[in-house]
């Protein structure tokens, strides 16, 4: 998927970690009664030592298990945390410190969270938005234009949020977002809880933005078939760290040259095939997954040729969605090999600088974090 | 001074704003409209009747003539129809924002946060009955005292009020900003300061024992709702710089407030909300 993007980078992380206090809870009367007085405190790294450049037009996909850290990065870098190390520059801001500045040149949206008056018409909220952010009258009328046309608010411009469905709603809360000329968008989870059209429609809008006006989108989310509709570049974080920054196809190479073979071979019983796994078989069709870097197809097919009349053959990439998760859960089971080694909760020195190879899925070795 | 002008500019017109919206809210259905104003009233009638009927009953409240007992009644209604005008929608339940993880929403607005919480809650027309009650109470209570009703004492009267307000809030923030630490078990904690205060204000404090009068001049600063102000306007305690003790209260109880609320802000900047609940963000 193609991105509009300039070299010059617009957000800047720079070895940040944010770090997270967490009171640990006793099972025991006394140890709860004890822990008011001396409470136990584990520090959790949410963040650890994480590098990251966006340039200028690009969108970039920030995915990651639960846990994993892209709530906390999108709230640093919109000002609403503050890292515990490291720096975060954002068109040059400092979020936190000069916060008033910052926000006037981004617009976040929060999937879950909506900034729409509630019981007013969704034309109330955008006069607020022409208020608050003193965006003057001809940039405002011009980019309402432009909002309501691309986002097709025309039909429930004045109805309250309260009666939209939640597609609508959050069409208008991209409007919102949008009103004032934002350099950066920050999306988190924007489609959670949409349907089919309607989250085509929100993604096809974010598509249209970035190629007509060269807006910059940090966008996070689960759905990855949507990411990839949406970004070029892929930045996939766990446990805090960076585990792969690249283009989906980089990933799809590196992290699963996994393919799906199904043969059609009449019989009900499936060929036995050395280097391809079996995982479904019915009415004589057989599907496989296996690794196409390590056996060829054509050696699949002389195996199952040795064993079974073949009618016929079909191969496919795995949906990156699979893809993704067969990488979350090597990444779970690793944890709890980990986990064995390493004490819950500590923080560990970062890792990323030693072991991080862009462009190469890792595995981490650790125990998952909490703070988002 | 362009500064200032321009800061002034950007408050009239987020209140010019604010106050437009509010109408809006209020008219946006008859029901609605009817339902409020009833329980506006009905809030307005409980915090008063107790101490307006002692007052008919015993013709006054200890050193307390009747009419004086009205103007104190009415001097607390309209501090409190006041801050629901100017700090309606949450913003004097600062714990509900905090505890509920919305003044995220507060740090994404491009402007000081002052500002924004001094415009947010601008809601002349949902305080307006509060208001007016107040009002009405302190005309009637004012038309029966002795009081010196000169321009200059009238301005003394806004300045106590406006002290009033400051105190109140400075209270329920630094109550309030508990929520920072303990966003579950505080999100509530305004409601109960906010009834505590109510309760409390409409109370002669006349003879109470000095260490109570103390604590409720302090720790909770119940007196400074009404009762102080109001003995220093009407010349009770015959010493006239009384008049100016409430607004020196207000300015120390602001800056204790705008400590603790600042540490709990830099506590929030370090932690984030670990929960959120839309209700009540936006009506």
């Amino acid at each position: 998927m193609a991105t509009v993007a300039s070299a010059a980078p617009l957000i800047s992380l720079v070895g940040v970690w944010k770090t997270y206090r967490q009171r640990q809870r006793s099972e025991s009367f006394f140890g709860q009664l004890r822990s008011l007085f001396r409470p136990e405190i584990k520090h959790v790294a949410a963040l650890r030592g994480v590098d990251l450049t966006v340039a200028r037009g690009e969108i970039v996909a920030y995915a990651g298990p639960n846990g994993a850290g892209k709530s906390t990065t999108v709230k640093l870098c919109a000002g609403l945390l503050a890292p515990t190390r490291g720096t975060v520059r954002v068109m040059g801001f400092d979020p936190v410190k000069e916060r008033v500045r910052f926000v006037s040149r981004i617009g976040v949206v929060f999937g879950q969270r909506t900034e729409l008056y509630w019981d007013l018409p969704v034309a109330s909220s955008f006069e607020w938005k022409r208020v608050v952010w003193d965006v003057p009258r001809e940039r405002y009328e011009r980019m309402r234009g432009f909002v309501r046309e691309l986002l097709a608010l025309d039909d429930f411009f004045h109805t309250a949020p309260r009666e939209l469905s939640l597609g609508q709603r959050m069409r208008a809360d991209l409007g919102l977002a949008l009103l004032h000329e934002p350099e950066i968008l920050f999306l988190d989870e924007p489609t959670l809880g949409l349907d089919v059209l309607a989250k085509r429609n929100i993604l096809s809008c974010i598509k249209d933005l970035n190629r007509e006006r060269h807006l910059t989108v940090l966008v996070t989310s689960h759905d990855m078939a949507e990411l990839e509709q949406l970004a070029g570049r892929i930045v996939m974080i766990h446990r805090g760290s960076i585990a792969f920054d690249g283009d989906f196809g980089r990933l799809r190479r590196e992290a699963a040259a996994r393919r799906v073979l199904t043969l059609e071979t009449g019989g009900a019983t499936a060929p036995s095939l050395n280097g391809a796994e079996l995982v479904g078989s019915e009415g004589g069709r057989h599907e496989y997954v296996f690794d196409a870097s390590r056996v060829t197809i054509a050696a699949l097919l002389d195996q199952a040729a040795a064993q079974a009349r073949v009618l016929d053959v079909e191969t496919h990439q795995l949906p990156i969605d699979d893809v993704i998760a067969g990488i979350y859960e090597r990444w779970l089971n690793d944890a709890t090999r980990g986990s064995e080694d390493v004490a819950a909760g500590e923080v560990r020195p970062p890792r990323q600088q030693e072991a991080r190879v862009a462009g190469q899925v890792q595995v981490g070795d650790g125990h998952q974090q909490d703070g988002e | 001074m362009a500064a200032s002008v321009a800061g002034a500019h950007r408050l009239v017109r987020r209140w010019l704003f604010f106050g437009r919206l509010d109408a809006l809210w209020m008219i946006r259905d008859l029901g609605s409209f009817a339902g409020y104003a009833f329980s506006e009233g009905l809030k307005v009638l409980a915090a008063i009747a107790t101490m307006l009927l002692l007052s008919e009953r015993f013709d006054g409240v200890g050193p307390w003539t009747q009419p004086q007992v009205v103007f104190l009644l009415g001097f607390a209604v309209t501090a409190n129809g006041m801050i629901d005008d100017l700090f309606g929608y949450n913003v004097a339940y600062i714990s509900r924002r905090i505890g509920r993880g919305q003044l995220d929403h507060v740090l994404m607005q491009p402007q000081p946060m002052p500002l924004t919480l001094l415009t947010e809650g601008f809601s002349p027309a949902a305080g307006l009955p509060v208001l007016g009650t107040g009002l009405l109470l302190l005309a009637w209570g004012i038309g029966g005292t002795a009081a010196p009703a000169s321009p200059l004492w009238f301005a003394l009267l806004a300045l106590n009020l406006g002290a009033s307000c400051v105190v109140i809030l400075a209270f329920a923030y630094a109550v309030g900003s508990l929520a920072f630490w303990a966003p579950r078990a505080a999100e509530e904690i305004n409601s109960s300061s906010w009834s505590l205060i109510t309760q409390l204000r409409a109370f002669p404090l006349d003879g109470v024992r000095p260490a109570l009068l103390g604590g409720l001049l302090s720790v909770v600063p119940a007196g400074f709702a009404a009762w102080y102000p109001c003995r220093a306007l009407l010349g009770l305690d015959h010493w006239r710089p009384s008049v100016v003790v409430t607004p020196l209260a207000a300015v120390a109880f602001a800056l204790v407030a705008l400590w603790i609320f600042r540490t709990g802000m830099a506590h929030y900047l370090d932690t984030g909300s670990q929960r959120y609940l839309s209700y009540g963000h936006r009506r």
